[in-house]
C-alpha cells in the first residue's frame, strides 16, 4: 500500500500528456551518448525543465536507464552507496548485492574499496546502460564528490552517467571537455525559444495569444520555463488578458513571485491552506497530509489528485499515485509564504507544530530519518534525541551519522551544555565515524553538565549509564592511541557504571579491556575478557560483536598453542560472517593461514593468507594490518622454496612500511628479512640487521649461522626465562627449538636430544610440524635419533614423514653449499686430520702419524663431520672436495 | 568582491549587499535571515544586512540559487555605512 522511500528515489518521472517537443535537445543527448562521452551534464538553475527533458529522453531511449533522485541525506557515504547499488540493481539484479550487506551491517564505510569492488561488478553487466543522478547540487560532501570523480575516471564502457544539477559539480569538467567525454546542456540550451514558447502557451496550455503577446511574454520571462508555466496557470481563465499582460510585462517584479500570488488566489481556501501547510514536506502522500492538517476527513488524497490533474506544481513519485512532491521551485515559494503567514499570526498553529505532526507521522510509519529531520526543524531537541535513541537499532546504524552529527554540531552551546546525553552522543558518533577531534572536550562538557544536574546527589540509573558511556568513549580514545593503561582503567569504570541492559556498550568495553591486556602481553587476562565478550555477544544476538570477540579469542588460543581450538573458533566466526566478509575478518583468515602453515598444509595456508591480505587491503590505507599478511606470505614463499620471490615481495612490503611510517612493524619486517638473508647465505648482512633491532631470536639464528652456538645460547637463556614467566607459550616453543639447535651445534648431543624431547612434548597437543621442519636437516637428524629411542613415537614419526616428503624440496633450496657457508671453519688440526682421511688413512694410522690418542682422533672426526654436516668418512671427503678444502 | 575586505577570514561579521535581478517585496526579509530588502531602479533587488561569516554567506547564496533568482553581485559594505531602509512600494496601484 504505502510504497517505500526506495521506490520513490528510483522512480523515473513520467511524462505529462502534453509537452513541448524538445527534439533538438534529445538529439544532442543522443549524439553525445553515441559519440562515446562518459558524462552528460545538465546544469541550469531551477525551473529550466531539466527533469522533463531527461524523462522525455528516458522514454525515447533504446538503452536501459536507471534513475536516482538525490537528496540531502545522500551526503552520507554509506547511504549514497546503498542507493547507488539499488539503482544499479534495476539494470542488473545481483550487482553489488554482497556489498549491500556489508554496508548494512557496518556503521560507517570507507568508500573506495567498495567502489572498486562495485566497478568490477558493473564491468560484468553486458548491456550498455545509463545512470541518471538528479538534483546533484544537493550533494556537498567531499567524500561523495570524490567517489563520483573516481567512478567517472574508471567508468566501465557499458556505463554512461547523467548528472542533472543547479550548479556545476566539483568534477574534472575541463578535463572531460578536452577529451570530448562530456556532453552538456546548459540554461541557454534549455530555455524556450520564441517558437517553443508559442507552442507551449497556445498549444499545450491552450491559451489563445497573439504573436505580439507571446513575444512580449517570452521577452519578459526570457524563456524561463517555470516562469512560462506559472504564467499560463495565471492566465488560464483570466478575464482581461490584455491588462494582465500589460501590467506583467511592465513591471520588474520577480516573475514567479509575482505570478504565484495570482495562481494561489485562484484556488479555494481549502486548497490554498493545503498547499501552504504541506509545503514543509519533501515528500507528500494523502495520509501524511491529513495528519499535518489535523483534519479528520481524509481529503488529502483527493486534493493531491486534483493538483495532479490541474498540473499545479505537483510531481508524482511512483506509479501508484501514492507519493508526490512539489516542484522544487514552487515548494520554495510556498514555504516562504507559509513562513510569512505563520510569523504574521495568520496560522492557527505555529510552524513547529506542523513539523511535529509530520515527525509523529513518520515515526509511526517507521520512517525514522524523516521523523528526525522534522523534529530538528521543529527545534524539538528532546524529540530529536528520542528518535536517535530509537527502539532496538539506534538511528545511526541506518547510515544517518552525517545527518545526526551535523545537527549536533548546529546546536547552540547552551543547549549542548545542558544536555549531557547529547554531548555523549556527539562523542560516540564522532568516534564511530573515525574522528577523534573535539571528543574529549565534549566528554568534559558532559561531565560538567552532569555534575551541575546532580548537585551532589547520588546519580540515578540513567545517569550512571551515561557516566559509563563517557568512560567507554575515553577507553576507545585510548585505543586509537594504543595506550593500554587508560584503556583498562576506563573500561573497568565503564563496566562499573553502565546499565546491565546496555549490552552493546558493555560488550564493547569488555572487548576493549581484552585488547588492552593483549597489548600489554597479559594473555590470561586478555583471554578471560574475550571469553566473556563472546558469551555476552552470543546471548545478545549481536552477531557483529560475536564475530569480533570470537576472532580475538581465536588469536589468543593460537598464541597459547591451542591450535585445534583456535581453528574451531576462527571457522565459527567466519561462518557467522557469511558470504560477505568484512575487513576485520582478515584476522581470522590470517590466524587460519598461520595454523595451517604450522600443520604443513601449505595449500590451505596460502589460500587463507591471500584472502586475509585481500580483506586487510579494504581497510583505510593508514591501518597497518595488511603488513602482517604480507610478511606471512613472504615466509610462506620461503617455506615453499621460492627464496627469490620471498625476497622481492619483502622488498615491496618494506617500501610500503617506510612510506607510511609504520614504525611498529619494522622489527617484524626485519625478522623476516633475517630469515631470507640467512637462507640466501648472506650471514654478514643478516648480522648487520640484527644489530639494529631488539630481536633476540633472530640474533640467535645469526650466531648459529656464524658457528657461534655458545653466544646463541647466551642470548636465548634470558629470553626463555622471560617467556616462561609471562606464560607466552608460542614464544617459549620457538626459543626451545633454537636452543636445541645450538646445543647440537656445540656438540652437546645428549642435552640437545633431551631438550628436543621436552619441546616435542609441549608441541604435540597443538600438532606443530613446521616448527621443526623449517629447521632442516640438523633437526631431522635429531628426530631420527629420538625415533630410535622410541620417544613420542607417533608424533616423531609424523614429523619424520614430513621431513622425508619434504626432502625433495629441501634439497632444492639453495643449501649452504659454498665455502662461506661453512658454519665454522675447521681448525688447523682438524684440517690435518681431514687431509689424512682423504688420503685413506684409518683412525689408528692417523693417531700414530700425529702422535695423538685414538680417542682424540675420534673426537676430531666427530667435530669434522658436524662441521661438514656429514655422517661418514666418504661423505666427508666428498664434501671437502666440493668445498675446496683439500 | 573586494579582496582585502573579504580576506578578514571565515569568521568575521560583515555587512553584505547581494544584488539579484528582479524585484522582490519586503515580505521576503524573513526568508533571507532578516536582511533588508530594497528595490532598485532598473529592476534589481538589493538584500542588505550583516552576515556572520563565509558559511552564512554561502547559505544565503544557496537560498538565492534555490529560488532561481539570477545573481548579479555580492559586495561587502563597510560596517559604518548606514543601511538603506527605504522601501519602494511593491505595486503602483
Amino acid at each position: 500500500m504505502l510504497s517505500s522511500l526506495l521506490t520513490t528515489k528510483l522512480f523515473i518521472p513520467s511524462l505529462r500528456q502534453k509537452i513541448v517537443n524538445r527534439r533538438r535537445l534529445i538529439e544532442k543527448l543522443n549524439d553525445g551518448l553515441f559519440s562515446g562521452s562518459r558524462l552528460t551534464l545538465i546544469s541550469a538553475s531551477a525551473g529550466f525543465g531539466k527533469t522533463t527533458v531527461l524523462s522525455e529522453w528516458a522514454a525515447d531511449c533504446d538503452r536501459p536507464i536507471t534513475w536516482l533522485s538525490l537528496d540531502e541525506g545522500d551526503n552520507d557515504p554509506s547511504r549514497f552507496l546503498r542507493y547507488l547499488i539499488a539503482a544499479l540493481q534495476k539494470v542488473s539484479e545481483n550487482v553489488g548485492s554482497g556489498l549491500l550487506s556489508v554496508l548494512q551491517t557496518q556503521e560507517s564505510s570507507s568508500i573506495e574499496p567498495i567502489l572498486t569492488a562495485l566497478l568490477n561488478e558493473i564491468t560484468g553487466i553486458p548491456d550498455n546502460f545509463i545512470l541518471v543522478l538528479d538534483d546533484y547540487h544537493l550533494i556537498e560532501a567531499k567524500a561523495i564528490e570524490d567517489a563520483l570523480a573516481f567512478l567517472i575516471e574508471h567508468l566501465p564502457p557499458s556505463m554512461h552517467i547523467v548528472i542533472a544539477t543547479r550548479e556545476d559539480p566539483n568534477l574534472p569538467l575541463s578535463l572531460l571537455r578536452g577529451r570530448s567525454q562530456l556532453t552538456e546542456l546548459r540554461g541557454t540550451d534549455l530555455r524556450f525559444g520564441p517558437s517553443e514558447s508559442a507552442e507551449f502557451l497556445n498549444e499545450v496550455m491552450c491559451l489563445k495569444l497573439s504573436a505580439g503577446d507571446i513575444a512580449a511574454l517570452e521577452t519578459r520571462t526570457e524563456g524561463w520555463i517555470a516562469g512560462l508555466q506559472l504564467l499560463a496557470l495565471s492566465m488560464d481563465g483570466h478575464q482581461d488578458t490584455a491588462s494582465f499582460i500589460k501590467s506583467f510585462t511592465g513591471s520588474h517584479h520577480f516573475v514567479i513571485d509575482y505570478l504565484i500570488e495570482e495562481v494561489l488566489h485562484k484556488q479555494c481556501d481549502v486548497v490554498q491552506a493545503f498547499l501552504l501547510r504541506t509545503s514543509i514536506l519533501d515528500r507528500i502522500c494523502g495520509p501524511l497530509c491529513d495528519a499535518i492538517l489535523g483534519s479528520s476527513s481524509s481529503s488529502g488524497q483527493e486534493i493531491l489528485e486534483y493538483l495532479d490533474r490541474a498540473n499545479l506544481f505537483i510531481v508524482p513519485l511512483d506509479n501508484e499515485r501514492c507519493w508526490y512532491r512539489y516542484h522544487h521551485l514552487f515548494a520554495e515559494l510556498l514555504r516562504q509564504r507559509f513562513l510569512q503567514s505563520c510569523s504574521s499570526g495568520n496560522e492557527a498553529e505555529g510552524l513547529s507544530e506542523y513539523h511535529i505532526r509530520a515527525s509523529r507521522w513518520f515515526e509511526v510509519h517507521d520512517l525514522k530519518i524523516e521523523a528526525f529531520q522534522h523534529a530538528v526543524e521543529a527545534k524539538d531537541v528532546d524529540r530529536a534525541e528520542r528518535i536517535i535513541e530509537g527502539k532496538g537499532l539506534p538511528l545511526h546504524f541506518r547510515g544517518a551519522i552525517v545527518l545526526i552529527l551535523d545537527w549536533l554540531k548546529s546546536l547552540p552551546a547552551t543547549v549542548m551544555n545542558s544536555k549531557p546525553s547529547l554531548c555523549v552522543r556527539y562523542a560516540t558518533l564522532s568516534l564511530v565515524s573515525g574522528q577523534t577531534t573535539g571528543v574529549e572536550e565534549k566528554l568534559q562538557t558532559a561531565e560538567a553538565a552532569l555534575k551541575a544536574q546532580l548537585k551532589g546527589n547520588e546519580p540515578d540509573n540513567d545517569t550512571r549509564d551515561l557516566i559509563g558511556q563517557i568512560a567507554a568513549a575515553r577507553a576507545t580514545l585510548a585505543l586509537t592511541r594504543y595506550e593500554p593503561e587508560p584503556m583498562i582503567t576506563q573500561s573497568n569504570r565503564a563496566l562499573a557504571y553502565l546499565n546491565p541492559d546496555n549490552l552493546l556498550a558493555r560488550i564493547r568495553a569488555i572487548w576493549t579491556l581484552g585488547f588492552a591486556y593483549q597489548v600489554q602481553g597479559d594473555r590470561p587476562a586478555a583471554r578471560k575478557a574475550y571469553v566473556e565478550a563472546v558469551e555476552l555477544s552470543r546471548g545478545s544476538g549481536h552477531i557483529r560483536f560475536l564475530i569480533v570477540a570470537s576472532i580475538s579469542l581465536g588469536a589468543i588460543e593460537a598464541l597459547d598453542n591451542h591450535l585445534y581450538q583456535a581453528v574451531e573458533v576462527f571457522k565459527n566466526a567466519l561462518e557467522l560472517a557469511g558470504d560477505h566478509p568484512q575487513p576485520f575478518e582478515n584476522e581470522a583468515h590470517l590466524g587460519l593461514a598461520r595454523i595451517y602453515y604450522e600443520w604443513n598444509d601449505l595449500e590451505a595456508s596460502e589460500k587463507h593468507g591471500q584472502k586475509s591480505l585481500q580483506l586487510a587491503r579494504q581497510f583505510d590505507p593508514s591501518i597497518d594490518r595488511y603488513v602482517f599478511c604480507e610478511l606471512f606470505l613472504s615466509r610462506l614463499k620461503l617455506a615453499l622454496g621460492d627464496t627469490g620471490a620471498a625476497a622481492a615481495d619483502l622488498a615491496e612490503t618494506e617500501k610500503s612500511v617506510l612510506h607510511h611510517s609504520f614504525v611498529h612493524r619494522v622489527p617484524e619486517l626485519a625478522a623476516v628479512q633475517v630469515l631470507i638473508l640467512l637462507r640466501q647465505g648472506e650471514v654478514k648482512a643478516a648480522s648487520l640487521l640484527v644489530e639494529k633491532h631488539e630481536l633476540p631470536l633472530s640474533r640467535a639464528r645469526v650466531y648459529l649461522a656464524q658457528g657461534a652456538p655458545a653466544e646463541a645460547l647466551d642470548v636465548l637463556a634470558p629470553v626463555y626465562k622471560t617467556m616462561v614467566e609471562r606464560g607466552w607459550k608460542d614464544e617459549q616453543l620457538k626459543v626451545m627449538v633454537l636452543q636445541v639447535l645450538a646445543l647440537q651445534a656445540q656438540g652437546d648431543k645428549e642435552e640437545a636430544l633431551l631438550l628436543l624431547a621436552s619441546t616435542l612434548a609441549l608441541a604435540e597437543p597443538g600438532g606443530f610440524i613446521r616448527l621443526f621442519l623449517d629447521e632442516g636437516l640438523p633437526m631431522g637428524e635429531l628426530l631420527s635419533k629420538l625415533e630410535l629411542r622410541g620417544i613420542l613415537s607417533s608424533y616423531v614419526n609424523k614429523l619424520l614423514t614430513a621431513f622425508n616428503a619434504g626432502e625433495q624440496k629441501l634439497e632444492k633450496t639453495p643449501k649452504l653449499s659454498s665455502a662461506q657457508a661453512l658454519f665454522e671453519p675447521l681448525s688447523p688440526r682438524e684440517s690435518e686430520v681431514l687431509q689424512l682421511i682423504a688420503q685413506g688413512f684409518s683412525n689408528h694410522q692417523i693417531s700414530e702419524r700425529l702422535f695423538i690418542a685414538l680417542d682424540t682422533v675420534k673426537g676430531h672426526n666427530r667435530k669434522i663431520f658436524d662441521k661438514l654436516q656429514v655422517h661418514k668418512r666418504t661423505e666427508a671427503v666428498a664434501r671437502a672436495h666440493k668445498l675446496d678444502l683439500l | 568582491m573586494n579582496i582585502e575586505q573579504a580576506s578578514l577570514g571565515p569568521v568575521s561579521t560583515m555587512v553584505y549587499r547581494i544584488k539579484i535581478k528582479g524585484h522582490l517585496g519586503p515580505q521576503w526579509a524573513e526568508w533571507f535571515e532578516s536582511m533588508v530588502v530594497t528595490q532598485e531602479e532598473g529592476g534589481c533587488t538589493l538584500l542588505t544586512g550583516p552576515v556572520a561569516d563565509q558559511a552564512a554567506l554561502h547559505g544565503l547564496l544557496k537560498k538565492v540559487r534555490d529560488l532561481g533568482l539570477p545573481l548579479v553581485s555580492v559586495t561587502p559594505a563597510p560596517l559604518n555605512e548606514p543601511h538603506q531602509k527605504c522601501f519602494i512600494k511593491e505595486k503602483e496601484e
